[in-house]
């Protein structure tokens, strides 16, 4: 296992301040201390060349764990050890071994082109010229952004400059790269090639530590999710057993011909009418099975075209965020 | 050696920077030469007046202001980028970027927060310590050696002082007043400390030893350098100390923002 965790813990300290002038002003002399448990106990193992979705709603904990991870924080409690290291506490030797890309933190110098930016990493991770010159090569390949890094990084793209964070992320060659939030902002098609680069890097064993609140990057990247909620794990498996959670489920989207004033199907719900010709079913596949579901639906009425989905991953997710809640 | 490969390569990156704005590079050095080269109007209004500072000729405050110049702008031009670029990452919650390079994280902002616009303060300090050491003259080869010595220990006060500042930073996160009280508390190294009480002589030479930042080093090249001033060394030398130990000691404090 390349990271463990155990029991890990991090606790902030916080000071209440009521609002308006009043309030403010007794701040300056009494404030209330408010302790936040913001890690409760979160304990995983991640084997080497995996990729891990780390999920959860805003302030839920999974920023937190990632700069612990990334050796920025210092546990309150708990063991976390991360190819060998402990983060935090052997920091300068551990922070060769990783990469981080954080979406909303750029790593580039604003006003000068990225190949600088890179020549300064280089410095600093102390790259040999031909390794850096070969690695910087491949990267720019794969990414194919060999015209805009002699551009002034100000003058790019959110997505190209999102491309840049990852080969800056990525020069001196990490084991684990945690990316926290790597796609926000970006448009479909920036969002498919920094994917795509994620997958090709992982063939090559890369192990990626991923959060997003974009559930087609978990769907197309993540080999396994963790889901992280008020400081505590809720869930821990596949996609495949995430989408299981809440039952072998099924959306079927129909268009009738004719109006059907009543659809009665054992183990189908009507989730949403349209019209008197458009509904959407959710359909319990322990209860019926596919065919006996179509063979009941075209007894009762006559449908000019039918599309049966997966259970939406906003669905399952958020069912699991109230879960843990409650 | 290799902090000082990468502090060359971090200084061409910051100047390349620079010079990407070429109108405000030139305007912010011109005008920063041009602020500090009135630094010694007091003085000149005071000597012009018929009047002086008991014991000291013109010539000679004009060296002490020269060095005072020089020493602070070369403090600032290496560690001024440090403190606020200390502030900006705590109050932004972005000093992750910073802890995930491989080096320790003063190292790391010493070397990419060089500061060229402040180029205009030391050229102003290079001109008035050549044209007041034309007049003085210097008394011996002597007195270079002890003055690199004293302007090396002013230099480590200024570090010392720039360090505990930033380092404020992790607790406090908005702390844009105290390099204000900073200022002040240098004001007392633009003059002789010789004029001032004999308390407030004592504190600016052994307690915060502001005399080393220009008073010091400029008696040792006019031969008025008395003993009592190489044992400020050492506070000064303590203060940087602290100070690098402080910061990082303060970063551990660093807790980013909400995600």
């Amino acid at each position: 296992m390349i990271i463990k965790l155990n029991n890990l813990e991090k606790t902030f300290v916080t000071y209440k301040r009521g609002s308006g002038f009043g309030a403010a002003l007794r701040s300056l002399f009494k404030r209330e201390k408010v302790i936040v448990k913001a890690v409760d106990g979160i304990s995983f193992e991640i084997p080497e060349g995996e990729i891990c979705g780390l999920l959860g709603p805003n302030g839920a904990g999974k920023s937190t764990i990632i700069k612990m991870l990334c050796g920025a924080l210092f546990p309150t409690g708990g063991e976390i050890n991360v190819a060998g290291f402990k983060p935090a506490r052997e920091r300068v030797r551990y922070v060769k071994e990783i990469g981080a890309v954080f979406g909303q933190k750029s790593q580039l110098i604003w006003d000068i082109p990225p190949i600088d930016s890179f020549a300064m990493n280089k410095a600093i991770y102390g790259i040999e010229n031909s390794l850096f010159e070969q690695r910087l090569d491949e990267l720019v390949k794969l990414l194919d952004v060999s015209e805009i890094i002699q551009k002034p990084t100000r003058v790019l793209s959110l997505g190209e400059r999102m491309k840049c964070e990852f080969i800056m992320a990525m020069l001196h060659n990490p084991r684990i790269v945690f990316l926290d939030e790597p796609t926000i902002g970006l448009d479909v098609i920036a969002k498919a090639n920094i994917r795509d680069f994620i997958v090709e890097m992982n063939k090559k064993g890369t192990t990626f530590i991923l959060t997003t609140h974009d559930l087609e990057d978990v769907e197309r990247l993540a080999q396994r999710i963790i889901i992280i909620n008020h400081g505590k794990k809720v869930f821990d498996g596949s996609l495949e057993t995430l989408q299981s959670e809440l039952g072998r489920k099924k959306i079927v989207e129909l268009k009738l011909h004719k109006n059907a004033d009543l659809l009665d199907i054992k183990g189908a719900v009507v989730l949403d009418k349209k019209s008197q010709l458009e509904f959407t079913l959710e359909v319990d596949m322990d209860v019926v099975g596919i065919s006996e579901f179509v063979g009941e639906l075209s007894k009762q009425a006559e449908f000019t075209d039918i599309s049966i989905k997966e259970l939406p991953m906003d669905k399952i997710i958020t069912a699991i965020y109230a879960k843990s809640h409650s | 050696m290799r902090f000082i490969k990468l502090y060359g390569k971090c200084i061409k990156i910051a100047i390349a920077g620079a010079l990407a704005y070429r109108l405000n590079f030139l305007l912010t050095t011109l005008l920063a030469t041009i602020l500090n080269a009135l630094f010694p109007i007091v003085t000149i209004l005071i000597y012009n007046a018929g009047a002086s500072f008991p014991g000291w000729d013109f010539y000679e405050v004009l060296l002490i202001q020269g060095v005072f110049l020089l020493t602070s702008n070369l403090a600032y031009l290496m560690f001024d980028g440090v403190l606020w670029t200390t502030m900006q990452h705590v109050r932004e919650g972005t000093f992750e970027v910073v802890l995930l390079k491989p080096l320790s994280p003063l190292t790391y902002l010493v070397s990419t927060t060089f500061t060229p616009e402040i180029f205009g303060g030391v050229i102003a300090g290079s001109v008035l310590f050549g044209f007041s050491l034309f007049f003085t003259g210097v008394s011996s080869f002597a007195a270079i050696g002890q003055f690199l010595l004293l302007f090396a220990g002013g230099f480590c006060l200024m570090a010392g002082l720039c360090l505990l500042m930033s380092a404020t930073a992790f607790k406090w996160v908005d702390n844009g007043r105290i390099p204000e009280i900073y200022d002040s508390v240098m004001t007392f190294g633009k003059y002789p400390v010789t004029i001032f009480p004999q308390a407030v002589r004592g504190a600016a030479s052994f307690v915060i030893p502001v005399a080393m930042i220009g008073f010091f080093p400029a008696s040792a090249l006019l031969d008025r350098v008395e003993i009592a001033a190489f044992f400020a060394v050492i506070p000064c030398v303590l203060f940087m100390l602290f100070g690098i130990w402080v910061y990082n000691k303060m970063i551990k404090l660093y807790e980013g923002v909400g995600g």
